[in-house]
């Protein structure tokens, strides 16, 4: 990798390290190898969301040609985000693409999906089933995220009315996640999600 | 597996940073790799960088040249580079690769009239001294120091002379009206 790659990594780790939101336990970073390509960070979901109370982890890359390029960035603990893709985790956020700019830091970036978090952009979507259900029926939604939330994310809210319908589709012998992922999917109308599954 | 504190504590100290790197030489880093700034520009909108650094960035991004902190627009045309006192100790900016844009010297704005042609010593103001009332118009233009009186006819043509001429004529006759008026 590249020198000044290394070192604005070296840099922006301690910078992440010393930072106050640290302190307050609202970002994190760490080192998964010696040579500064691969990184783990961690953002708390920020409160009053459907995501406050998670933990939720990310996958960071660090291209060759960082800090002129953006990291690749995507999360690792499964969200319901419009924004975000609820099958790989991809995200859908300008400063990771076009608007990136090399002044930006790894603590920059972490603290934007964080605010992407409490301000979703559904008109520009990765997951056009997340964005079309937060358009039409946005208490689903939010329901639906803060469910995901406490079953991947560590979140406090559980809602045992969703919890029974997973259990329903489980005993039926169908995986848990994507029992899950159906009955989002069809705003959680067991017979729907059970088509869906069976289709 | 590392952990956050690892680059910290540990293993070598990165990149052979110098560790007296306090909080207020932070001010001279480069928005780029975030060490000091080496052949330092200034971006009109006051953001600081290595010239390597900044001009690899133009170089990402040819078409839309942008400050990587603030995104105003950015070129290589539009950067200060500064010249620290010492500096000077080391290599030419200019001589490496790529090359830091020199800076420009523009001259101070000119204070003097706004409208053109009203300033003095530009010729264009004796002309209206010529056209007095007779006798003074007269000593006017004759002792107008004699400099690019502005007048229809070329200095030396024929009509100039005989101009000349007739000042001269009309000037003893102003001479001696005036005598006349003192002794009369
Ligand atoms: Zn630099
Ligand atoms: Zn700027």
């Amino acid at each position: 990798m590249a020198n000044i790659a290394i070192q604005r990594i070296q840099r922006e780790f301690k910078e992440v390290v010393k930072s106050e939101e640290v302190a307050k336990c609202s970002i994190k970073v760490e080192l998964l190898n010696d040579s500064y390509t691969e990184l783990k960070g961690e953002i708390a979901g920020p409160p009053d969301t459907p995501y406050e109370g998670g933990t939720f982890i990310l996958e960071i890359k660090i291209p060759e040609t960082y800090p002129f390029n953006p990291p690749k960035v995507k999360f690792l603990t499964r969200i319901w985000h419009p924004n975000i893709s609820s099958v790989t985790g991809a995200i859908c956020l300008d400063i990771l693409k076009d608007q990136w700019a090399a002044a930006m830091t790894l603590r920059t970036v972490l603290l934007s999906l964080q605010a992407l978090l409490s301000a979703a952009e559904p008109d520009d979507p990765q997951d056009a089933v997340v964005a079309r259900q937060y358009k039409e029926a946005n208490d689903i939604f939010k329901k639906t995220a803060s469910h995901w939330t406490n079953k991947y994310a560590g979140g406090p809210n559980c809602d045992k009315d969703y919890e029974d319908k997973v259990t329903q589709l489980q005993s039926m012998g169908f995986d848990e996640h994507k029992a899950r992922v159906s009955l989002s999917t069809c705003n959680w109308n067991v017979e729907r999600a059970t088509e869906n599954l069976l289709s | 597996m590392a952990t956050p504190t690892g680059a910290e504590g540990g293993t070598t100290p990165p990149g052979g940073a110098d560790s007296a790197d306090t909080d207020a030489g932070t001010f001279y880093e480069c928005n780029i790799c975030l060490d000091t700034a080496r052949d330092p520009v200034v971006s009109m909108c006051g953001h600081l960088f290595c010239w390597p650094c900044l001009h690899q960035w133009l170089e990402t991004r040819p078409q839309k040249q942008m400050c990587p902190v603030c995104k105003a627009g950015i070129g290589k045309d539009k950067v200060i580079p500064v010249y620290g006192r010492g500096s000077n100790n080391q290599q030419d900016p200019r001589e490496k690769l790529p090359p830091r844009p020199a800076g420009q010297r523009s001259e101070p704005e000119n204070q003097g009239g706004g409208f053109p042609g009203f300033g003095f010593g530009d010729g264009g103001f004796h002309m209206s001294f010529g056209i007095g009332a007779f006798p003074f118009g007269i000593f006017a233009s004759t002792f107008n120091f004699n400099d690019g009186r502005p007048g229809p006819a070329p200095p030396g043509s024929p009509q100039n002379r005989e101009e000349q001429f007739l000042s001269k004529v009309f000037l003893w006759v102003a001479i001696l009206f005036i005598f006349y008026l003192l002794i009369a």
